[in-house]
């Protein structure tokens, strides 16, 4: 069941090099240190989750409940960033499969989202659309991170697969709605403050213009966005006949 | 007499798409792409890709078909590579582009800085004088590819030049719009720096031109034999000596050059691309001589004598 789990698992939200392939696995160690790092992450996600139950159960209200995870949402996403340098390392020495462009796009955006939308416009922190796209990550990240760690250790339930390769139909729709809100909401304050943009003339002779950047970056999401989305939902016909028809078998 | 017989496969299906039989055993392959193009017209024999595996690589036109590992009838695998284009075409159109585009700029059309400014003119001579190195280097380039280089394929994947179009294209408009902005800033350093960035330019390629001619004259009797380059007599390819690819050293010194001459951040930008693309293709010209040639001199590096 781990075998079709894990072989299933290749190239969706990438780090597949992760998973252990049953013609070469990994050493002990290797599965060792892969095992403590997806518990830990698995952790992580964990706590933000509570954190963001926590803090509704407090307050009352879904409002700025960002302030209540902040400093672990930014931690662990950015611990992401570390993962996906891994894989992208291996790329360029020719043993990951090509969808790391796909899915370094998903990293770099989140990335991109928390630091330089969300933390960098203050006033954006207390929009409705950051609880979106922060639950969404937080629900796939957990179960994401799960099924690693199951994977290694060679103990995958079938509702974690099954969770892993059908939440996603609502998570990723949701995450994205929450994204490009968050960065649209993000725009006349940007535009007000000229926040990271240079104009000329300067000695450099050289301008940038953030407001027109984070709108090329919304526009990008046009055909970036399908791409994954429909590449899950094959990911997902894949593994889940896979795993029925190992059932029938049995 | 012994002749052969060749059956062609599609490499996907393995379908058959032809029998060649009474066919000479020192055909070339290109004879036989010849033969196929004659079956099938639209295949011509530039987007033929014949192989001996579906998922090798495919042979050279030279390769006789006796001193191939097939026996008196051979299959060999056959593979659309698309439309093709020539490369002469290929450069024509590519460096076409950035010269035109660059006069937009310069001559401030008015769609581009706003019709106040239109068809005014830089009270800076830098500016003028980037337009014309600018040019230069593109009309230079033009009457390279025209009467200079000899090219060892013949062609290239049409798609690839819309992606090679808007990269030049993109970058040549990116750069022309800051150099020719009415709100420029000329170098820092002024005059000196301007003209030590024009000497730099003129050396560089000089430079350039020399080693194109000198690696143009090594096929000067249409061999397809590949030789080592060596340094001739005149002094600008004398960095043979230390490096497999001067061209490239020079090409990116005319660049930093510019960027110089300029103080431009996207120039510099551009020039950072083109220094890296420039070391991934010297890198591996660098490691074919080294396959190809035993004798081939310690000393070179690929683009950056000693270093890299």
């Amino acid at each position: 069941m781990a075998v079709s789990g894990s072989g299933g698992s290749r190239a969706d939200n990438g780090y597949s090099s992760q998973q252990p392939r049953r013609r070469k696995g990994p050493s002990a160690l290797a599965t060792a240190y892969l095992v403590i790092y997806n518990v830990v992450m698995t952790a992580g996600w964990l706590v933000i989750a509570v954190g963001l139950v926590r803090a509704y159960l407090a307050k009352g209200s879904y409002h700025s409940l960002y302030y209540s995870i902040e400093k672990p949402l930014k931690f662990f996403q950015t611990g992401a960033l570390l993962e996906e340098y891994l894989l992208i390392t291996k790329y360029l020495s020719g043993i990951v499969p090509s969808s790391v462009v796909l899915t370094a796009f998903q990293v770099m955006s989140r990335v991109f989202l928390t630091w330089a939308v969300t933390h960098s416009v203050k006033e954006v922190q207390t929009e409705d659309s950051v609880l979106l796209f922060v639950v969404a990550w937080t629900i796939t990240e957990i179960i994401r991170y799960s099924f690693y760690t199951f994977s290694l250790l060679n103990h995958l339930p079938y509702l974690i697969k099954w969770a892993r390769y059908t939440l996603f139909i609502v998570l990723y729709p949701m995450g994205v709605s929450g994204e490009l809100l968050t960065i649209y909401a993000a725009l006349p304050f940007v535009r007000q403050s000229g926040l990271y943009s240079i104009s000329l003339p300067n000695k450099y002779n050289f301008s940038f213009d953030y407001y027109t950047f984070l709108i090329l970056v919304m526009i990008s999401y046009i055909p970036i966005f399908p791409q994954l989305y429909f590449h899950m939902l094959h990911q997902r016909r894949k593994v889940l006949s896979h795993t029925d028809e190992h059932k029938k078998s049995e | 007499f012994v002749s052969c017989q060749v059956e062609i496969l599609d490499w996907k299906t393995k379908k058959q798409l032809c029998f060649l039989d009474k066919v000479e055993p020192n055909a070339t392959i290109r004879d036989i792409r010849l033969m196929f193009h004659r079956l099938y017209p639209r295949w011509y024999p530039a987007r033929q890709s014949i192989k001996l595996d579906p998922k090798g690589k495919s042979l050279r036109d030279e390769e006789i078909l006796q001193h191939l590992p097939v026996g008196t009838t051979a299959t060999l695998y056959f593979k659309d590579l698309g439309p093709q284009i020539g490369w002469t075409t290929v450069f024509l159109i590519e460096y076409t582009g950035p010269l035109f585009i660059y006069f937009l700029f310069y001559f401030r059309m008015p769609f581009v800085y706003g019709l106040d400014e239109r068809f005014t003119s830089s009270p800076h001579p830098v500016v003028n004088l980037a337009c014309i190195c600018h040019s230069f280097h593109y009309i230079k380039r033009l009457i390279e590819t025209v009467f200079v280089h000899r090219f060892s394929h013949g062609t290239m994947p049409l798609r690839n030049i819309v992606k090679n179009c808007l990269y030049y294209w993109g970058f040549a408009a990116w750069l022309a719009y800051y150099i020719n902005h009415p709100l420029y800033t000329p170098p820092s350093y002024g005059k000196k720096q301007i003209n030590f960035a024009v000497i730099m330019f003129l050396l560089c390629e000089a430079g350039n031109f020399s080693i194109h001619v000198a690696l143009s004259d090594l096929q000067r009797n249409g061999s397809k034999t590949r030789k080592i380059p060596y340094p001739t007599k005149n002094p600008f390819t004398w960095l043979f000596f230390f490096v497999s690819c001067p061209n490239y050293t020079y090409e990116v010194g005319t660049w930093i050059s510019f960027t110089i001459m300029t103080q431009c951040v996207p120039v510099g930008l551009f020039t950072l691309l083109c220094f890296i693309q420039m070391t991934i293709w010297a890198k591996d010209k660098h490691c074919t001589y080294l396959r190809e040639f035993k004798d081939y001199p310690s000393l070179r590096m690929p683009i950056i004598p000693f270093l890299l």
